[in-house]
């Protein structure tokens, strides 16, 4: 229990009416930072980290806490409503979140992302107090090999997304790897495709090509389906609604999906390099693996949300265990926090917990403090963020439009980048237009790079042996849970059916023997009475038996 | 409602753009210097060594109310320095923009048609250098420079990390291999903390890193540092042999120095020279070279210049021999 003193203290610590009114505050900005398109968590707190220099530690990272849990959920608001990531780990949240919004569930869809946020973070909180040193041990262990191994992990989820036409979704994917070649070759050193331009030598962003193919594409689409001539039916929809609120359907669906992943997002957060991106990606995967109903994914399934979003907050919590424990940051975010410990004179490293247990603490406990609040502002906000979903559209594109420009140009104030981002708005027009999937393709550009860039350094230390995989215990773990992962939605069905024959034979053996008995020890109408329980019973393994075929379906298509 | 909605993103996005527009103007050249605002330039994100510095300096100059006018702190951040250092570039002329150096004023020129080199801009002066360290595993047997070679010199080759392929951390690895005689394969990260983590987990045999990012692992023994690449021994680890001990002299390392734009006036030049060599002095920047590990290495104007000089035409002939130019 002495953990809890401590992360009790550190609340303590925070808990000062100046810090409530900085998180608040915080959480605030961060939420309309994030709602501009293209400016995440990392971004929200690049900016706001040069206000804190030469400020108390405790104050600035109370602040900087806020800002991150805004920002983030800002980020969740942008994906569900206009089907803009403001970062790749809010990417899975479009997949469902926007079909959600244009059923006009923004509402419950926006709840419901915030409750999982919450949710995952209270989680993330807990087990760093427990977990901390163990997992730090961990994440000690996880080099090249192992990244490489996350990081396709991760990229398994194309196989969910991609959707039903195989072909146009691998073609999409494979423009995303494509667009991720350019830039400085990690390996030798030299440019691909810059064609000697400065701004492309740190490759392609995420962030223009995310905006243009969401944002600016949707916009392009609807425009083309004639969506500003129709009339919006959920418009009629009013905050005062019952419908604004999630259903208790929703908290059925969502329930598991928040607890696997917060889980899944801690753990995967605590992975140096991998974080947030590859939690959520992962956990949208194991969702529809794990699902009844698979089919709903992409149309709006509420576990489909709430698992990334818990993810994604999950790992944010995991990566401030590598910070905190090992001196190294998990994610971009810590990394600009990382620069903040170094600006406020902390020496980060695998001492820092022991040497400044309060400003660790206090880091943790604002942490979930932001969380807090932003559950409490959340309640307020919503339904003013929601009711932007029944803004009519033909006012709503232009104004989206120029944000995503806005959003585009703050980040690095590259024109270079409006122009790559506008392109790609027409690009995903296409895409959408042909069926195409302009999430694969995303998938592959944030995460194709760190797989080449792991794969390479991997091949360099073993000197292109591949066995390097298989000699490293925690990539054997990982190959396990890979195979694990891709295994389950393939024999889960045939699992079941192997299960259910087995019931069915020792039933029916039991009844044979029960009869056998019957007709040994009793006569007269009793065994019309056994014989009718019979024929129930057999009735009930019939219906059984369709079951395994009912699932065979969807898990085949997985 | 809908009208009030729109009003706050307009809002939201006005004030935006004005603090993403703030960065032009400034550059009047009337009168005597300096009577106008600075355009200082930080060419890489905040909190990163040189985004530091910067601060750090401008902070000491309003402390001692140095320069008359506001001074207006930007980050223009990305490829690799390219974009801060081609703002000022366009500058020209001007005694108002300002910027300040590290690693990526040598080396981004080398990978990529940025159209400049450190020549082309006004020297004032360098004020310091960034070392690194060579660290080994601390769950290894080795422990000291001694013992890495033998070892080393006993392997086919060994695999070392660094930052970046053209960079520094690549040229001293390659600079300690030749001189020690033993054979390396360098792994490059773009990551300071996958570079750590490649090494605790045991897929590395040996890194550099700069003093302040590894510190803390040496301080909680989870690295050996074995080498220090600066002229001098430095304060926090005395016990830790430099280049020069072991024979192995002229390790490059990151010049933390201060530039003005192309074709700057001789007075504003003069006037910066002048007024830097009263920050260097003041204890606050002691403070700052001393918390954040740096070796203090003072070269005024030319004499800047003279030393990069020699840095580029090592690097460009390491780099080269090493094929990656």
């Amino acid at each position: 229990m002495e953990i809890f003193e401590a992360l009790g203290g550190g609340i303590a610590t925070v808990l000062t009416l100046q810090n409530l009114f900085l998180l608040a505050a915080g959480v605030t900005v961060g939420m309309i930072v994030g709602v501009m398109p293209g400016l995440g968590p990392s971004a929200g707190l690049a900016i706001l980290l040069p206000l804190t220099f030469g400020l108390d530690p405790s104050g600035a990272i109370v602040m900087l806490a806020a800002v991150y849990y805004g920002s983030m959920y800002g980020g969740t608001i942008t994906s569900v409503l206009i089907n803009t990531p403001g970062e790749s780990a809010t990417v899975a949240s479009t997949f469902d979140g926007y079909p959600l919004a244009r059923q006009g569930r923004a509402g419950p869809a926006l709840v419901m992302a915030a409750i999982a946020s919450f949710v995952a973070g209270t989680v993330g909180a807990v087990l760093i107090s427990f977990f901390a040193p163990m997992t730090a041990s961990v994440a000690k262990t996880f080099g090249p090999p192992e990244l490489f191994l996350v990081v396709v992990a991760g990229l398994l989820t194309l196989i969910v997304i991609i959707g039903r036409n195989k072909l146009l979704g691998v073609l999409s994917a494979l423009l995303g790897f494509a667009l991720a070649t350019v830039g400085i070759d990690v390996g030798v050193g030299q440019q691909r495709y810059t064609f000697g331009s400065t701004e492309l030598i740190n490759g392609i962003d995420f962030v223009p090509v995310a905006i243009g193919l969401f944002g600016v594409g949707e916009i392009l689409y609807t425009l083309w389906r004639g969506g500003h001539k129709e009339s919006i039916a959920y418009a009629k929809v009013t905050v005062r609604d019952r419908a604004f609120w999630p259903t208790r359907q929703d908290y059925r669906d969502s329930r598991g999906a928040i607890t696997r992943g917060s889980l899944l997002g801690f753990f995967v957060g605590t992975a140096p390099g991998a974080g947030a991106t590859v939690a959520s990606l992962m956990s949208y995967n194991m969702e529809k693996s794990v699902s009844k109903t698979p089919e709903k994914f992409g149309k709006g399934a509420m576990a489909g949300l709430a698992g990334p979003e818990a993810a994604n907050n999950g790992a944010s919590a995991g990566a401030m265990v590598p910070l905190l424990t090992l001196g190294i940051p998990g994610s971009g975010a810590t990394a600009v926090l990382l620069a903040g410990f170094l600006m406020w004179g902390l020496q980060p490293g695998p001492l820092l917990m022991e040497q400044n247990p309060d400003f660790a603490w206090g880091l943790i406990a604002s942490m979930y403090l932001g969380n807090v609040m932003l559950l409490l502002i959340n309640i307020f906000m919503i339904p003013s963020f929601a009711s932007i979903a029944r803004v009519p559209f033909r006012l709503l594109a232009p104004i989206i439009i120029v944000l995503c420009v806005m959003g585009t140009f703050t980040v690095n104030g590259s024109i270079i980048e409006v122009g790559i981002m506008l392109a790609c708005g027409v690009l995903g027009f296409f895409m959408r237009r042909y069926g195409m999937s302009p999430a694969a393709l995303v998938i592959a550009l944030v995460l194709g790079p760190l797989a080449e860039e792991t794969l390479r350094q991997t091949m360099v230390i073993s000197g292109g042996d591949m066995t390097i995989f298989l000699q490293r215990s925690t990539s054997v773990w990982l190959l396990v849970l890979m195979a694990l992962l891709l295994l389950i939605p393939l024999l889960g069905p045939w699992i079941r059916r192997i299960v259910d024959a087995q019931v069915r034979d020792l039933g029916r053996a039991r009844r044979y023997r029960e009869r056998q008995e019957r007709k040994n020890t009793v006569t007269g109408p009793d065994a019309d009475v056994a014989a009718g329980e019979d024929r129930r019973e057999g009735h009930g393994s019939a219906e059984h038996e369709k079951d395994p075929a009912g699932h065979a379906g969807p898990g085949g298509t997985a | 409602m809908r009208n009030r909605i729109i009003a706050g993103i307009g809002a939201v996005t006005l004030t935006i753009t004005l603090a993403a527009c703030g960065g032009d103007g400034g550059g009047g050249e009337a009168g005597e210097y300096p009577s106008d605002e600075l355009d200082w330039t930080i060419a890489f994100g905040p909190g990163g060594g040189n985004d530091i510095m910067a601060r750090t300096m401008v902070d000491i100059i309003n402390q001692y109310e140095l320069y008359p006018e506001d001074i207006r702190l930007e980050n223009r951040e990305g490829g690799s320095g390219a974009t801060g250092w081609g703002y000022l570039l366009n500058q020209r002329g001007s005694g108002y923009g300002i910027s300040t150096t590290s690693g990526s004023f040598i080396t981004t020129p080398l990978q990529a048609d940025t159209g400049w080199t450190y020549e082309d801009f006004t020297p004032v002066g360098l004020f310091a250098t960034d070392d690194a360290l060579f660290v080994v595993p601390g769950s290894s047997d080795i422990k000291t420079w001694e013992d890495w070679v033998e070892f080393a010199s006993g392997e086919e080759s060994v695999v070392v990390g660094g930052i970046g392929t053209i960079n520094v951390d690549f040229i001293i690895h390659e600079l300690l291999a030749e001189a020690a005689g033993y054979e390396i394969e360098y792994v490059p990260f773009n990551e300071e903390g996958q570079l750590q983590t490649a090494l605790l987990s045991g897929s590395l045999d040996g890194m550099v890193s700069n003093t302040g990012s590894i510190l803390g692992q040496i301080e909680a023994k989870e690295v050996t540092p074995l080498l220090f690449t600066g002229a001098e021994a430095l304060p926090a680890l005395p016990d830790v042999p430099t280049g020069v001990d072991k024979g192995i002299e002229n390790l490059p390392a990151m010049p933390r120095g201060m530039i003005l734009p192309p074709d700057a006036p001789q007075e504003a030049q003069d006037w910066w020279i002048k007024t830097m060599k009263e920050v260097v002095e003041t204890p606050e920047w002691q403070e700052y070279i001393e918390s954040n590990y740096l070796t203090e290495k003072i070269l005024w104007g030319d004499e800047f210049y003279e030393s990069l000089g020699t840095t580029v035409n090592d690097f460009t002939e390491i780099l080269t021999e090493a094929g990656a130019l």
